[in-house]
């Protein structure tokens, strides 16, 4: 068998095409996820009350069902439900979306669970407004210890996109199966995005990991 | 914020899905479709179940292996160890099920089934993963324990099974389960493979009875409740484990 550049090479726009898709409905659905995550682990850390058994449901709900099938719903369900028509790639932001808030309101959470109690005590005792504690005492050092699963998250979401291609959303998964199919070379274009997709999700796993390290040096456990 | 605004936004959010719901299609649901097929279903579910396994199984002996394999003094076999792993982690798994199953027999020659390629992909990325747990592992039994053991000149077999591997095994445990979890979710991703798991056998349904709202939603509910099940049930273990340390 012979690698078969010609190909990749006539087909490289409609690639990067789609390599731009993938960034996009990535960042869309980070940014949507960031918001209603924020709400999310607000009601959380409530303890208790109607905010916190919403946002518990919320989150150990579209954590635990599988991408796919949230994927699947949204796409073949929530269009039925509202009787609206609603394109795939709006879909698939929607579910990513979802997915994304349930995942980063934990993380939120995680990262301002590890503020020691200590310092905003010491806050309250000197009887500083509660929107200045959260502002210079809680949330610098919460996103610092939360940067290293923050980024984790970021590949894990880098890599669902691809399950969108089952929605016939344009990215990179689809477009190389499409191309493999109209010109035979599946060898070539499914290779070729393993390559980019590892191009672009390697990165941030090697920040992820230099994040965790700067991390235990300055919190030394 | 005061004490009423939170009720108020979530009276105002759920006012405003009620308006736009389809309340005929709602009021029509029939979810009698589900229980129709119920025996179909719960052998997808069993696919699933022993694909989960299989993955977790294989993953581990391969991992285990693997992770024995990186603290080697030979150089080439740590890379290669690292750069399979890498490379498999930092791939989106269906991005590897269709380069296995439609890219490599076009290599290798030999076709595999839908079911062999989605074997072999889940428990390739189950390795990869189980192998950076099981390195993470070894590596953080304290130091102090093996210079103890070297010093009091344990045999091999000694020292790994009752110094290095408790308290490594202990620390494992709980991140093993979860990945456990995460694949349980991953299985669903063989449905482009058509393997016939849960995912599969709804689509299937779905595409005969055209009651997607139904089964999907219905499918859902079983994959969270299997999943809250498992993940409870680590919490339990991770709670009796810390527990039994002190």
């Amino acid at each position: 068998m012979r690698f078969d550049w010609d190909q990749l090479i006539r087909y490289s726009p409609d690639l990067l095409q789609a390599f731009g898709v993938t960034i996009l409905i990535s960042a869309l659905s980070l940014l949507i996820g960031i918001v209603i995550g924020m709400f999310a682990c607000l009601g959380k850390l409530q303890q208790r009350g109607l905010a916190f058994r919403l946002a518990n449901g919320f989150i150990d709900f579209f954590r635990t069902i599988p991408e796919v099938v949230l994927i699947f719903w949204v796409y073949s369900c929530l269009p039925l439900l509202l009787s609206v028509r609603i394109s795939s790639e709006a879909c698939g932001v929607i579910a990513l979306s979802l997915f994304s808030a349930a995942y980063l309101a934990e993380i939120f959470r995680a990262g301002i669970l590890a503020v020691p109690k200590g310092q905003v005590d010491a806050a309250k005792a000197l009887a500083i407004p509660r929107y200045h504690i959260w502002k210079r005492i809680i949330i610098p050092p919460a996103i610092r210890r939360m940067m290293p699963a923050f980024i984790n998250f970021l590949t894990e979401l880098l890599k669902a996109t691809s399950l969108l291609s089952a929605i016939a959303v344009g990215e990179m998964a689809y477009t190389a199966s499409i191309l493999g199919a109209q010109t035979l070379s599946y060898f070539e274009f499914l290779s070729a995005i393993a390559v980019l997709y590892f191009v672009l999700i390697f990165p941030f796993s090697l920040m992820a990991r230099r994040a965790e390290r700067k991390l235990l040096k300055k919190t030394g456990h | 914020m005061s004490k009423y605004s939170f009720p108020v936004i979530v009276a105002l959010v759920l006012g405003v899905v009620a308006y736009f719901l389809n309340w005929e299609l709602l009021l029509s649901l029939d979810f009698s479709v589900v229980w129709e097929y119920r025996v179909v279903l719960l052998k997808g579910l069993m696919v699933t179940l022993a694909l989960t396994a299989c993955a977790a199984v294989a993953g581990l002996v391969c991992g285990t292996m693997l992770a024995i394999a990186s603290q080697t003094n030979f150089a080439p076999l740590r890379w290669l160890v690292i750069a399979f792993v890498e490379i498999w982690r930092n791939t989106p798994l269906l991005v590897q099920l269709i380069w296995i199953h439609f890219a490599l027999p076009l290599v290798t020659g030999i076709n595999t089934t839908a079911l062999e390629s989605g074997v072999i992909g889940i428990t390739l990325q189950a390795a990869a993963y189980f192998t950076e747990i099981v390195r993470a592992g070894i590596e953080s039994v304290p130091k102090g324990q093996w210079e103890a053991a070297y010093s009091l000149a344990l045999p091999a077999r000694i020292r790994w099974t009752r110094v290095i591997l408790p308290p490594a095994i202990r620390t494992m445990i709980p991140p093993l389960v979860n990945l456990t979890i995460s694949f349980f979710k991953g299985t669903a991703i063989l449905s482009i493979l058509h393997v016939s798991e849960l995912m599969t056998v709804t689509n299937r349904i779905s595409n005969v009875t055209f009651k997607p709202v139904e089964l999907f939603s219905a499918i859902a509910l079983i994959y969270f409740v299997v999943g809250i099940v498992m993940s409870k049930a680590t919490l339990r273990l991770e709670y009796v484990l810390q527990n039994r340390e002190r």
